[in-house]
């Protein structure tokens, strides 16, 4: 990646092409989701359902982010559906209880860094497995909510707490959150030494270690930072509606690990950017609506949603082959 | 050859799609329906024999303290919080019951039938359940009557014989016709509706889209069918949903019905944010707390429910009432504590009322 | 690596699954009853069913989400042929697990063919397999089955309910299979290092393959067994159900980075599992709190088990 770029502008373009494949791949069948529906139906392509894509999936996307970075540094993390859940419970809570919105909007992100550092701290220092950490955080954050909420919807929050209704300068700030976000996470991995630790650690704990690295540290770094997310994520889920229901989104983790793989992150570890999980959350949502507006029967859009994702994960295996 | 994959899926979900859509309505059962007519005049009674199920030997619990279990559907959501709340008053009321509610976090049969089956184990006087799915759930049913434990359902039913009595809240007719009536009110009469649901393997969900379906038919034919779509029990999804129903259809969308207390709220949250009030009628199942906004706001004119707090503490008091052994088979009708004397229809379901429609005037007097 | 080491964590577990199943006994007396124990293995033999093939895919160093999927998939095909295709249900039985069983072999062609990775893999076929009951389906159940049928689930033999018969001769011959045969000896060389496996001459596509498969058959096993417990078809039916299965796999001490784990240790974990959500029912703890308890003893048997291994050198 870092090698010298030779003069030649034709090889600088395909350099360029390999090193980002599968987010060109991802960003073109957005764009031909976008053309073959928009010709269906034009309605596809009016600003509002393009607007609700967009701002109604940020919160994925924006999780999708932090899941690629812990995946990129070799682990994985099933709890992050229910963490959002957590999360989203407390800011409404906060925020209901009468505490100013930025006590509302913060606190419950730290407590998203405290819990997933602490779940960073058990997996680099005892070495267990990040799955089996968090299949155990996914039962306990549940039960826990459940325990402490029975499932109470929360209401009636003030207008100023509804960060993810805003629309600076016309466009929804979740949008804003996700674009912005995704920018910064992807210059932070790419040009700092924490982002390149991170693939190092990814890629070969022992041989990062040889290199100056801290890995333990990296990887609580990369939990920690992995809270952050989810908890932005957490805050735009609990402020898309007037009510958050306090349970936990069902199927919500499987959702943003699949956007973090399908965006190229490979599962080994090592590779990937933050830019195509960002770019395969949206190309989820956008298929989430094709199928509807294309009159999918409502009975095979599992179905198809599946096909889709294999026909994605072959076609990139398929290319990485050829690249070889 | 990316492109070509999916494009080929594409055209393939295109052509399968329009080929099933136009069929009947997407998300009802294949179970024979009854529309009531459309002026309401009540179809004769038919009096139909006891066919419920009797506990094998049970003990003699007439007036005794019984320990009483509650296992809905899931647990975690309002509407069950609400029926939870009145088994808790009814059971405080009656006094001589030790009533609690536990179950799965998710709508899941296979957990619910595990809970059921540990407190037949632990040796629970009575059982109260709304079932996942009737069928499923009545071998462990069957088993906790063979050990002489008072089986009462409420909410969803199971196989008759596998229970000895249900307390129905509405029927399934009558919820149908009390929600196509109300849309034909609010969208004049004729215009695209659809339907936001939560999956299509939910029985109850089923059976009144089924006999919406059957009414509408019948009595307004000029409200278009649309489109069913799923959004599980999830807020986020079922606002997603609504929201792209209402981008597909324009102007041709009038109306939407949500069939859970989680779709509605969140279709009546699309409607505001895309500023549709007034344009897009809602109209669903719902609690009242969770439409309070959108009654206050005038962009839901209307909330159809029975009361599930009622619905609860008549289920408390039928279950404490087969306990004494005063309720028999046969019986006509059950005095439940404050809500009165309740009808028996259909051999062994006891009638809640008539569907309870909330409105700005009435909806700030409910809090569940 | 010796046998006792291989053990340790398995003996770590059983000390801790007798310590559960003391302190439950004495919270209940309905809990150490032989009726509730039997009933208890009826009720986690599907988990445990499939829980044994997951095993061997988890030593390998993969993984396979899409169990549930398959086990929905084939319950709804078993309701499709024989209430739609009118086949005899002995018949549409065995057409269906043949199903289950490709679903598997499906997966395991795309993680050896393809080399995608197998979580990624199984999460495609999460989706698809499960897409599949519910657009065969349409979302209706079948029902009606004759009585016969409700044996598997439902019926005994010698006083001992059929499917736990059915786990106990699963569980020994995985058993055999892992621990004493060549096969099982190339599913330990997979998960410890693919890459010296292949070049020491072991055939990796053909075990993995098999392994797969095996995992499809197995969840289609499950599926007719819980058909025929609960008398009917969904196409929800086994939602969820990896994540149960993997919790047992790695509570029983199966390394989720592959190499290690055994069929006993799976048992056991299995056991420890279902004998806390019964226990801790049967003794009024709620089942939202049953779940933080789970969690809480999954973090804490590994974490004890990585420190007994630490302090020992290893």
């Amino acid at each position: 990646m870092s090698a010298a770029s030779p003069a030649i502008g034709r090889s600088n373009l395909h350099r360029f092409l390999s090193g980002y494949g599968q987010e060109i791949v991802v960003l073109l069948s957005i764009v031909a989701l976008f053309i073959v529906v928009g010709a269906v139906n034009p309605r596809f392509l009016s600003d509002n359902n393009i607007n609700s894509i967009f701002a109604g999936n940020a919160y994925i996307a924006i999780a999708a982010i932090g899941m690629s970075m812990i995946i990129m540094a070799g682990h994985i993390d099933v709890s992050v559906g229910a963490l959002i859940g957590v999360i989203a419970t407390i800011a409404g809570t906060l925020a209901v209880a009468g505490y100013p919105v930025w006590i509302a909007w913060t606190v419950p992100i730290l407590f998203a860094i405290m819990v997933n550092a602490g779940v960073g701290a058990l997996v680099a220092y005892t070495r267990i497995p990040s799955i089996v950490v968090t299949l155990g955080m996914l039962s306990i954050l549940k039960g826990g909510l459940i325990t402490a909420t029975a499932g109470e919807w929360i209401s009636g929050m003030p207008v100023e707490f509804m960060i993810a209704q805003m629309r600076p300068f016309g466009i929804p700030s979740a949008v804003w959150f996700m674009v912005g976000l995704t920018i910064v996470a992807a210059l932070f991995m790419r040009y700092t030494d924490f982002g390149r630790a991170i693939y190092a650690v990814g890629g070969n704990m022992e041989a990062a270690r040889a290199a100056g690295i801290n890995p333990e540290r990296t990887v609580v770094g990369v939990f920690a930072l992995h809270g952050f997310f989810a908890g932005v994520a957490g805050i735009l889920f609990a402020t898309q509606l007037q009510v958050i229901q306090s349970t936990v989104p069902p199927n919500l983790e499987l959702t943003v690990i699949t956007a973090s793989v399908i965006g190229g992150v490979s599962i080994l570890g090592g590779t990937g950017t933050v830019i195509g999980s960002t770019l395969a959350a949206i190309l989820f949502a956008c298929i989430g609506s094709a199928l509807i507006f294309l009159n999918v029967s409502a009975y095979w859009l599992r179905a198809v949603l599946g096909l889709m994702i294999l026909a994605t994960v072959l076609a990139d295996m398929a290319r990485r082959r050829r690249a070889r | 050859m990316k492109k070509m994959t999916l494009g080929a899926i594409l055209a393939l979900g295109l052509f399968s799609g329009t080929a099933l859509a136009q069929s009947a309505w997407t998300g009802g059962d294949d179970l024979p329906t009854s529309p009531l007519a459309c002026d309401g005049t009540p179809a004769a009674a038919v009096s139909v024999p006891y066919d419920g199920g009797a506990p094998t030997n049970p003990p003699d619990r007439n007036g005794k303290k019984i320990t009483v279990v509650d296992v809905p559907k899931l647990i975690g959501i309002g509407y069950f919080n609400a029926t939870t709340k009145g088994i808790l008053d009814a059971a405080a009321e009656l006094g001589n019951v030790d009533a609690k509610t536990d179950g799965p976090t998710k709508a899941n049969i296979d957990e619910q039938i595990t809970f059921l089956d540990n407190y037949i184990t632990s040796g629970v006087d009575g059982i109260l359940f709304a079932a996942n799915d009737p069928v499923a759930i009545a071998p462990v049913l069957k088993k906790a009557l063979e050990k002489g434990i008072n089986v009462v359902g409420y909410d969803a039913n199971s196989t008759p014989d596998a229970r000895q009595w249900f307390v129905n809240q509405a029927q399934f007719n009558g919820i149908a016709k009390a929600l196509v009536d109300q849309m034909a009110t609010e969208v004049g009469g004729e215009g695209g509706v659809a339907i936001v649901t939560s999956t299509f393997t939910t029985p109850n969900q089923a059976r009144w889209i089924a006999e919406m379906a059957a009414y509408a038919a019948a009595c307004h034919p000029k409200l278009k069918w649309l489109e069913t779509v799923e959004a599980q029990e999830d807020n986020n999804l079922s606002f997603n949903q609504a929201t792209t129903l209402i981008n597909k259809y324009g102007d041709e969308l009038k109306g939407i019905w949500g069939m859970t207390s989680v779709a509605t709220p969140a279709s009546a949250e699309a409607v505001t944010q895309a500023k549709a009030c007034g344009k897009i009628a809602v109209v669903g199942l719902a609690t009242p707390n969770a439409m309070k906004p959108y009654v206050g706001a005038d962009c839901v004119k209307s909330v159809v429910l029975w009361n599930p707090v009622d619905l609860g503490y008549a289920a408390m008091h039928v279950l404490r009432q087969v306990a004494d052994g005063t309720l028999k088979p046969g019986a006509t009708s059950v005095k439940a504590g404050k809500l009165g004397e309740l009808q028996v229809i259909n051999g062994s379901e006891i009638l809640l009322g008539a569907p309870y429609v909330f409105n700005k005037d009435n909806i700030n007097d409910f809090d569940f | 690596m010796t046998a006792t080491k291989l053990l340790r964590h398995e003996t770590i577990l059983a000390v801790l699954t007798v310590i559960a199943l003391a302190v439950l006994a004495s919270l209940s007396d309905k809990f150490f009853t032989v009726e509730n124990l039997l009933n208890q293995g009826r009720l986690m033999s599907e988990v445990g069913l499939v829980a044994l093939a997951m095993t061997f895919v988890i030593v390998t160093g993969g993984i396979d989400l899409s169990v549930g999927s398959i086990l929905g998939l084939t319950a709804i095909l078993l309701g499709v042929f024989w209430k739609n295709l009118g086949l005899p249900l002995p018949l549409a039985m065995l057409a269906a697990i043949a199903c289950g069983t490709f679903a598997g072999w499906v997966n395991g062609f795309i993680i050896t063919r393809f080399r995608v990775p197998p979580l990624i893999a199984t999460l495609a076929t999460l989706a698809l397999y499960r897409g599949l009951a519910e657009g065969i389906s349409e979302a209706r159940s079948v029902r009606g089955y004759p009585e016969w049928f409700f044996f598997f689930g439902q019926g005994e033999v010698l006083g001992v309910p059929f499917q736990l018969w059915l786990l106990g001769l699963a569980t020994v011959i995985a058993a055999v299979i892992l621990g004493l045969t060549p096969f099982g000896r190339a599913t330990y060389a997979i998960g410890a290092n693919e890459t010296a496996a292949r070049f020491s001459g072991i055939r990796v596509n053909a075990t993995k393959l098999w392994i797969y498969t095996a995992a499809g058959f197995l969840s289609a096993l499950a599926a007719v067994v819980f058909v025929s417990r609960v008398t009917t078809t969904r196409s929800d039916m086994g939602t969820g159900l990896e994540l149960d299965v993997i919790t047992g796999v790695v509570l029983g001490g199966t390394s989720i980075f592959g190499g290690r784990g055994t069929i006993i240790g799976t048992v056991l974990g299995l056991i420890l599992i279902q004998a806390l959500k019964n226990g801790l029912s049967l003794s009024g703890v709620k089942g939202d709190g049953t779940i933080v308890v789970i969690g809480l003893v999954l973090i804490g048997a590994i974490l004890a088990g990585a420190l007994f291994d630490r302090n020992r050198g290893g």
